[in-house]
């Protein structure tokens, strides 16, 4: 059996996968001496040993830590209102985007359906999340002849929950527009013309029946009104 | 709707045979918690953040976009742990993930699309150089610096999977599979991977000590 020169790479491959493996584990018990395979070239060890030494982990500053984790506190809690907000059955919820930025059909399909929460939390800019969060100045009292806001130059303020409640508004309106329109509808069904038939039948037998003993009450009232000897009435 | 890590088929039936509970995922109890209390995600965000930090900082060599990306990579997380599974069973083969898989995996999506939004030239790591040197003695700092920027250069010469994977080798100290779950390719080819970023860089290396 012969070695086809890819087998020949996987076989190399191999060799070095168990040196960098001794290689990574001696350094992390802290061991003095590397560990030595003859079957590598020195060259390859030489660089492996270098490299080990020298691509060393990079910590990020503490301020920056303190910064990122108060933002993802902020984030965490933002989620578990929502989240409760959604057992309680309230419509909150954001509108389900990814900022363009951060939405990549490519490299992102597997995440497309993070996008809802996370719109919730990021803003749609690096330049965003480097910048504190804006706070909106107070409105000033429109002038009387003020001129319409184009909506290109309207603040986005709040698009996500703006957007919740416009959504939630319009299903009230619809839901009440369906109840309207069923109570209305006349059904042509042959099930609903029989029930309806069903229940005029019962209403008016109800009703005769009603007065027949309206009736029958008011010849026995008169029975006992009329005095001693007196024609009874037929 | 996709997952961010694969089962091959007839793993689950494998999966039935072993018990679960040899297999435990360093991270799991930390995953649960963070689950149960997404506040709680902040002791997941401190045992990782300088892996994630450092990995973004060799692959976009710039700590502003460094942090960003990391800043990214962290919310994202956060937002997307009740989908996490963990699939860290032999059984699952290939594309087995931990958790730090899974968040490595974002790092990784989240840098791409930070590369493509901004095609800056990379820095050297100078401070970084400074940081491993020891800072009382001047020439040994000069040694290490000259030979931390030497190593650097070498690796920022590579292409870029060669890179990544070399830096989740001996940066971040992950193994062949982690990679391999990471990078979405087979082990096979991580190890080939590998192999030849140390040689091309053995050979940059070489080349500049004759020099």
């Amino acid at each position: 059996m012969t070695l086809t020169p890819h087998d020949g790479a996987e076989a190399e491959a191999l060799v070095t996968d168990r040196y960098l493996e001794s290689l990574l584990l001696a350094g992390e018990r802290r061991a003095v001496d590397a560990p030595s395979d003859a079957a590598l070239p020195p060259a390859l060890r030489r660089a492996a040993r270098r490299l080990s030494r020298d691509l060393v982990r990079v910590h990020p500053s503490f301020r920056f830590e303190e910064r990122l984790a108060a933002r993802l506190a902020e984030a965490a809690a933002a989620i578990q209102a929502s989240e409760s907000m959604t057992r309680a059955g309230q419509p909150l919820g954001p509108l389900p985007f990814v900022p363009a930025d951060i939405a990549d059909t490519a490299d992102m399909a597997d995440m497309a359906d993070v996008g809802d929460t996370v719109a919730a939390i990021l803003p749609s800019s690096p330049a965003a999340l480097a910048a504190p969060p804006a706070v909106a100045p107070p409105a000033a009292a429109p002038p009387a002849a003020a001129p319409a806001p184009s909506p290109a130059a309207a603040p986005l303020s709040r698009p996500l929950i703006v957007g919740g409640a416009l959504t939630s508004a319009a299903l009230w309106i619809a839901g009440a527009a369906y109840l309207a329109w069923r109570r209305n509808r006349s059904s042509l069904g042959p099930m609903a013309r029989a029930a309806r038939i069903a229940h005029a039948t019962r209403a008016a037998h109800a009703t005769r029946a009603m007065d027949a003993a309206r009736a029958a009450a008011g010849a026995a009232a008169a029975i006992h009104a009329a005095p001693a000897g007196s024609p009874v009435p037929d | 709707m996709g997952r961010p890590v694969f089962r091959r088929a007839g793993a689950a039936v494998e999966a039935r045979q072993h018990p679960r509970v040899a297999y435990l995922d360093r991270d799991r109890a930390l995953v649960e918690a963070a689950r149960r209390d997404p506040t709680r995600f902040d002791a997941l965000y401190r045992k990782y953040l300088a892996q994630v930090y450092s990995y973004a900082y060799y692959e976009l060599g710039d700590h502003h976009e460094a942090e960003d990306a990391t800043e990214r990579t962290f919310l994202q997380a956060l937002a997307a742990l009740p989908r996490f599974e963990e699939r860290a069973l032999p059984a699952d083969g290939e594309g087995a993930s931990t958790f730090r898989v899974w968040l490595f995996q974002i790092a990784r999506n989240v840098v791409a699309n930070q590369r493509r939004g901004h095609r800056r030239h990379r820095e050297l790591p100078l401070e970084t150089a400074a940081v491993i040197a020891d800072p009382l003695d001047v020439e040994d700092r000069a040694a290490v610096r000259d030979e931390a920027l030497a190593a650097w250069a070498a690796v920022g010469r590579l292409p870029a999977d060669r890179r990544r994977a070399l830096v989740l080798r001996f940066v971040e100290e992950m193994s062949t599979a982690e990679i391999a779950g990471v990078l979405g390719r087979s082990e096979g080819a991580v190890r080939v991977l590998i192999h030849r970023a140390l040689r091309s860089v053995a050979r940059d290396l070489e080349t500049g000590r004759r020099r």
